[in-house]
């Protein structure tokens, strides 16, 4: 793996990561969040999403009239973000996973990850790059939704992916962690606590 | 090429939309039978949840198939009434009403000219719960569920909704929250209300201890005054518009504190059945005459003044 591909792939994770250093996303992260499967599931069709619609739209970049540019882009990632959501409800185990996220796996074509890393990155690299770009940026905003889910629905449910963990020491669960403006404040929090470990993104 | 030209790009995104708009009919037709699959075991676990066979997220967990043979296995009848309270046909085994079909019989419903063609589906469980679905609109989108009734009187037994886009948290506690659902348990429907409105109440600002009249009331959701609205809306419509079947189950309620003489007075026939007085509803006072309409069949037997028909067909 040559270092630019390697510098594609892990930027997004961390030193680059889509929610915490581009504040981006947030208004799914605070949606999704309740549980850990929802996360996860929300997590896949992200990088499903971002990953084959920057695929695409970088095989045809060369073709794009520059005019109807957006437009085009729409209407690509709008693809996806249907096909995903009509995968998921023809699952057994997705479809109710699927019920729970309703409108969120619709709203995937509004998260400004995708638009954003199609502008900024595929439409000016090649397929490949473009792809792992796609992959990459999804899984660090699953990343930190992995993150915030876990400790949601540790906190909130005392369970994690429905298994009862923390109910069986008689633990009672925290409704304020259920709810939006906790996700907000702990997504503060790691933003903070990024910060403080990389430096150069503290503002003089 | 130039493709920045006016040509270029009409074709350019003509064959796009094209492209895309093949690729998604041929997704969604070839997946189509597995969507409907899901949605079928989905809402048969609602009406199960709602005759209070066990929790939803339980049914969740059963897998399709196990949540298909609970139906099957529990189901008594199931058929589709007139307005009029008449049986008009059976539905075929294991036919349920997806939230589109119910979206169809909501308009019939609330269209004055056709609403005495609805044909509303009744389902009978063998637990004695009878089934009725409703539908309306709650905020953002459509709410609809299922209502359960013991042994097709007036008393709810259970409920369950469900909702397209209510706010989470909010709204959307008509699904999630079974305190919500709970609520109904104990409570009555008024069938015998005049107005729509009058035959469920989901009361904003808490139900008031005031005694009288038929226990037809619910707290609604705080914060969620829109759903809780919309969801009143829903369950008067189609509760109303199963009034004529439900009453002809029921014994009229003012009968039955007319006291000793009940059957023989005069008060409506489906009243003996349920008729509290002994003294008139005993083989022994039978032997007196009375007229022919307390002597049903249900009667058995009248008070002073009765029978008279009743011997003479013996």
């Amino acid at each position: 793996m040559n270092a630019k591909i390697k510098e594609t792939l892990l930027n997004p994770i961390f030193k680059g990561n889509p929610i915490t250093v581009l504040v981006l996303g947030i208004c799914s992260s605070l949606a999704v969040t309740v549980t850990l499967k929802g996360a996860l599931v929300m997590t896949l069709s992200v990088i499903v999403v971002t990953g084959v619609s920057s695929l695409i739209l970088s095989i045809l970049r060369n073709t794009i009239p520059s005019r109807v540019r957006i437009i085009v882009q729409l209407v690509v990632v709008a693809m996806m973000v249907i096909l995903v959501d009509q995968v998921l409800k023809s699952f057994e185990a997705t479809y109710a996973i699927d019920k729970q996220l309703s409108v969120y796996i619709g709203l995937i074509i509004t998260n400004c990850i995708v638009m954003g890393r199609i502008e900024a990155f595929a439409l000016g690299n090649k397929p490949w790059p473009s792809f792992l770009d796609g992959v990459a940026n999804g899984a660090g905003y699953g990343l930190i939704l992995i993150v915030v889910a876990f400790f949601r629905e540790l906190l909130g449910s005392g369970t994690l992916f429905g298994f009862d963990i923390l109910g069986r020491f008689g633990y009672v669960t925290n409704n304020l962690v259920i709810l939006p403006p906790f996700a907000l404040i702990f997504i503060g929090c790691i933003v903070w606590l990024q910060r403080s470990i990389q430096k150069d993104l503290q503002e003089k | 090429m130039n493709t920045n030209s006016n040509v270029y790009t009409v074709i350019y995104t003509t064959i796009v939309v094209v492209v895309v708009a093949a690729v998604l009919a041929l997704v969604s037709q070839s997946l189509k039978s597995r969507q409907e699959a899901n949605e079928k075991a989905d809402t048969i676990s609602q009406m199960l949840t709602a005759a209070g066979y066990g929790a939803k997220a339980e049914f969740g967990k059963m897998g399709n198939t196990a949540v298909l043979e609970k139906y099957a296995s529990e189901i008594e009848e199931a058929f589709t009434i007139n307005p009029s309270g008449e049986k008009v046909a059976d539905l075929p085994s294991g036919k349920v009403f997806s939230p589109k079909e119910l979206k169809a019989l909501n308009y019939i419903i609330k269209d004055a000219e056709k609403a005495a063609e609805a044909e509303l589906p009744v389902f009978i469980f063998k637990n004695g719960k009878t089934v009725v679905p409703i539908y309306g609109a709650g905020l953002w989108g459509p709410v609809w569920g299922y209502v359960s009734f013991e042994n097709g009187t007036a008393t709810f037994t259970g409920a369950y909704f469900d909702h397209e886009s209510e706010t989470a948290g909010l709204g959307a506690k008509i699904k999630d929250d079974p305190e919500f659902q709970a609520r109904f348990v104990g409570k009555q429907a008024d069938f015998k209300a005049e107005e729509r409105s009058a035959v469920f109440e989901i009361v904003k600002g808490g139900v008031s201890g005031e005694a009288g009249g038929v226990d037809n009331k619910i707290d609604a959701i705080t914060g969620a005054t829109m759903t809780s609205k919309g969801l009143d809306d829903a369950i008067d419509t189609w509760l109303y518009a199963y009034k004529a079947y439900f009453n002809a189950n029921e014994a009229p309620e003012s009968c039955a504190p007319q006291g000793e003489n009940c059957c023989c007075s005069g008060c409506e026939k489906s009243c003996c059945a349920t008729c509290p007085c002994e003294k008139c509803c005993t083989s022994e006072d039978c032997t007196v005459s009375c007229g022919p309409e307390c002597c049903s069949e249900q009667c058995g037997c009248c008070g002073e003044g009765c029978c008279e028909t009743k011997s003479e067909e013996e």
